[in-house]
């Protein structure tokens, strides 16, 4: 363990550092036994097995490398996600000796986080890669025999939710893992029912969208007109066309203060009009109501 | 033969008078509600980590109560990550570049170059896989609201195992005290693992407007900074000339976010040679390594941060995953001038899990520091039973010592901070000797989980003398445990049921009752007042509905006048037919 240690750490001091964006972990892991490799810059490897064969392995069937990318430019694909690896499934056949170098391009910390492997080889039946970005951590597994889906995923708070997953198949696998973006569905589905916005216009700034709103302001008059003609508007229009010839008839000739006793006079008529007309209703009521 | 049926029927109604006139007089019988198992009033024991204890040459207090911190994860919290053991490391959860302490500039031994990572995690968020919400961290039993802080950097996973949603011991409300020492070049890492843009704001800290690079360092985004997007990080450089208590949070759409917890207390403690400040302080409470220039006053140190969550504003991060649909509800339907705050938590949370963290253990004749810190949106009037407590300073500046004041209620504006020296002299005025005294807002929503009693920020001041050996108040009064349980915070158990003998206080079960009809009234003292005439008319006329009674005035006068007119016809025949010579 210690020997391990100090060969590590002079592994650390004698590594080149590489002049280059994507900071390398691999030369700066300290080997703590037990599958676990870490550094101080927050790279980490857990469940390494480098030449264990998992029970039911007669020997490693092939040795496979991917390199997998994470980060947030890698959802872009996938609209309403956040955080995605540049690759959603993997396949490979039972007792693969698996190398997998991850890269991480955001500057936080991601993770390549494998479960439900054996927990004799595998503690907690993890296969676990772990960097702080831009960063490179690599690590090695041997995977189980039979047909199995495994999950990979970051366990950050959230990653995985908002799209930081994906699925291993050995063998046939064992069917599909839900909400794995471009993959397969949300198990819990979002309502969406109310996301049809009003001012989509608003939104748009192509040259066809910009022309379209051009047409509808040159419209746009017409359009306010109709929304004024209201029912109201028409009944007041054609009793005023209607009105008008009479009125220009009567007034013919007249000043304005005869109009406006003209006007008063109507209006008195009208209400001795109105009173006599209830007057003869009443007597007809009970006059009926007497016979 | 025809009269036979009739008679059994009548018979049968005899038999039976006495109990359907016992049913017609008794009221809904009492029931007992089940409250479930309650959870153990202090689960995790690790009674090892209450003792006082020095790890990797760090001094760490004891601290009596029934969730204590992790002795290794202070060590680390002093020590910084890079200058501990590989084994003191692994026994946190912290990641290998979360506290770096290097460069003792001014040779007094201790480091001056301090660089703190800060990761964004949601706590109780939704899940697109289950009907649930992860990583869990509950404030109370079984409330869950989804909340936001800034965490110290960690590693691995984000719950407690990998069986179980529970968020791992770094993941909590509140966000966590940090303490820097004063002169410190301090780096504070912002590592934005959220879904959402977030910057830091060093609120009361002495901190220049741009740092080396020009790069703003006020954390606004409307006036200095560029957004932290998700996926990136950004560093913060301060070198704080004042001592004192502030504040840190994220003033992106500021009412929103600090409202979802990004936000926490900052402390800057004097300089003092050799002086290893505890950096963070998980989950507040007490600091088990107080600095050099507290413990020249005090015996003790507590951080107390008070906060208030708006429900409807914390559901809004379970309803959906797709980020631009929480984005939208959280910053456009979302309108905090309609809010009201419903959880009322003291360092992320409410009574009675508040027993198990943020107890104030105390003995006669010391003096205790505490730090109270109010992130919630409106003013808090803290109580201290037992104790009036001297306010030594306010935001962090200390009050002329001449014209300090003594309290019992201590009021704190949105952000802001009062210290308070809490003495423990029994002399009738500090302290009123030893026992478990109670502390808690007095506003009385604040002692209310939802507006339910008891919850809420309600802590203790503890005496030793009744604390138990799992760190929990030897209390003489009422059973606590009906508080335990998911069925309280559910509004299921009726909060006084089995408070004597035959539960007159219980649960009422109506199950099958009807009201019988009314009781006639009998006068027995005489004529009824004028008052109680109207009370019965107008309980008549709610009886019998207001309509039915006035249309049936209306007919009433209707027949009337129709009495009168065929009475009075041959006058109003005359009447008329004069009326129509006339016309």
């Amino acid at each position: 363990m210690r020997v391990l240690f100090f060969t590590a750490m002079s592994f650390l001091f004698s590594s080149v550092v590489f002049a280059q964006e994507i900071e390398d972990h691999d030369n700066m892991l300290m080997d703590h036994g037990g599958g676990h490799l870490m550094d101080m810059g927050g790279g980490m490897v857990m469940g390494q097995n480098l030449d264990t064969l998992p029970g039911g392995c007669d020997k490693i069937a092939t040795t496979k490398e991917i390199t997998v990318h994470a980060g947030h430019k890698y959802a872009k694909k996938f609209p309403g996600r956040m955080f995605a690896f540049d690759v959603q499934e993997y396949q490979f056949e039972p007792c693969t000796k698996l190398t997998v170098h991850f890269i991480n391009e955001d500057h936080v910390r991601h993770q390549w986080m494998m479960h439900g492997l054996p927990g004799y080889l595998y503690p907690k039946g993890m296969f676990h890669l772990e960097v702080t970005g831009p960063g490179k951590v690599s690590g090695t597994l041997i995977l189980p025999p039979g047909d199995k889906t495994y999950l990979v995923h970051c366990d950050l708070a959230q990653h995985m939710e908002k799209g930081m997953k994906g699925q291993l198949k050995v063998g046939k696998g064992s069917g599909d893992l839900p909400s794995i973006p471009g993959v397969t569905e949300f198990v819990v589905q979002d309502d969406y029912s109310g996301a049809i916005p009003e001012k989509l216009s608003y939104n748009q700034s192509t040259d066809s969208a910009s022309a379209k709103a051009a047409t509808a302001k040159k419209q746009q008059p017409t359009a306010s007109d109709d929304s004024f003609i209201s029912g109201v508007m028409v009944v007041g229009l054609a009793i005023g066309l209607l009105l008008a010839p009479l009125l220009a008839k009567k007034f013919k000739g007249m000043t304005a203060a005869e109009v406006v006793t003209y006007v008063f006079e109507l209006i008195k008529e009208t209400v001795n009009y109105i009173i006599q007309l209830i007057n003869t209703l009443i007597k007809k009521a009970s006059s009926g109501k007497a016979s | 033969m025809q009269k036979y049926p009739l008679l059994v029927l009548l018979s049968g109604f005899v038999a039976l008078m006495p109990f359907t006139a016992s049913a017609a007089v008794n009221l809904p019988k009492t029931v007992k509600i089940d409250p479930d198992k309650p959870e153990a009033v202090c689960p995790k024991g690790n009674a090892e980590w209450r003792e006082a204890t020095k790890i990797e040459g760090v001094e760490i207090q004891e601290s009596l109560r029934c969730h204590p911190d992790n002795p290794a994860q202070v060590a680390i919290e002093v020590k910084g990550t890079n200058n501990v053991s590989m084994d003191t490391l692994m026994d946190t959860y912290f990641a290998a570049d979360a506290i770096t302490k290097t460069n003792d500039m001014d040779g007094d031994g201790d480091p001056d170059h301090i660089i703190i990572k800060l990761e964004v995690t949601e706590l109780n968020g939704h899940s697109p896989d289950f009907d649930g919400v992860v990583p869990t961290f509950d404030i109370a039993p079984g409330i869950e609201p989804g909340m936001w802080v800034f965490a110290p950097k960690s590693r691995g996973m984000a719950t407690r195992s990998f069986v179980g949603l529970e968020a791992n011991p770094l993941l909590r409300m509140p966000s966590p005290p940090i303490r820097v020492e004063q002169g410190d070049v301090v780096w504070i890492v912002l590592e934005n693992t959220h879904y959402f843009p977030h910057t830091i704001h060093l609120h009361g800290v002495d901190h220049p407007w741009i740092d080396s690079s020009g790069e703003g360092n006020d954390g606004v985004p409307q006036t200095s900074d560029k957004f932290v997007l998700p996926g990136q990080s950004k560093t913060y450089e301060i070198r704080p000339r004042q001592p004192g208590t502030f504040v840190y949070h994220c003033h992106v759409q500021t009412h929103v976010h600090l409202a979802m917890g990004l936000v926490g207390m900052f402390i800057v403690e004097e300089n003092r040679p050799n002086n290893w400040v505890q950096t963070f302080n998980v989950g507040g409470g007490q600091v088990r390594h107080p600095a050099k220039a507290i413990l020249e006053e005090y015996d003790n140190e507590y951080d107390l941060h008070y906060h208030a969550m708006d429900k409807e504003l914390h559901n809004i991060v379970q309803k959906y995953n797709d980020p631009r649909l929480i984005a939208r509800d959280m910053n456009r339907r979302y309108d905090m001038t309609d809010s009201t705050e419903d959880y009322h938590v003291l360092n992320g949370r409410s009574f009675p899990y508040t027993l198990r963290e943020s107890i104030i253990v105390a003995e006669p004749d010391k003096k205790i520091k505490t730090r109270m810190f109010n992130s919630s949106g409106e003013i808090l009037a803290i109580h201290t039973h037992g104790h009036k407590g001297t306010i030594t300073h306010y935001d962090g500046v200390e009050h002329n010592p001449d014209s300090q004041i003594m309290r019992d209620v201590y009021d704190m504006a949105p952000a802001q901070r009062n210290d308070i020296m809490l003495s423990t002299v029994d002399d009738g005025l500090h302290s009123y000797g030893e026992g478990i005294w109670i502390f808690h807002d007095h506003r009385e929503k604040g002692i209310t989980t939802d507006g339910m009693n008891p919850g809420g920020n309600v802590s203790a001041v503890v005496y030793k003398k009744y604390l138990n050996e799992e760190g929990l108040p030897k209390a003489i009064g009422e059973n606590i445990m009906p508080l335990f349980t998911k069925a309280f915070s559910a509004r299921n158990y009726p909060v006084w049921q089995d408070i004597d003998e035959w539960n007159s206080l219980g649960e009422v079960d109506a199950t099958g009752f009807k009201n019988p009809p009314p009781a006639v009234p009998m006068m027995v003292k005489g004529p009824m007042t004028l008052a109680e005439a109207k009370r019965n008319q107008a309980k008549a006329g709610n009886g019998g509905g207001n309509n039915s009674f006035r249309n049936f005035l209306v007919g009433l006068m209707l027949g009337i006048f129709a009495y009168i007119v065929v009475i009075n016809r041959e006058k109003i025949i005359a009447l008329i037919s004069s009326k129509k010579g006339e016309a």
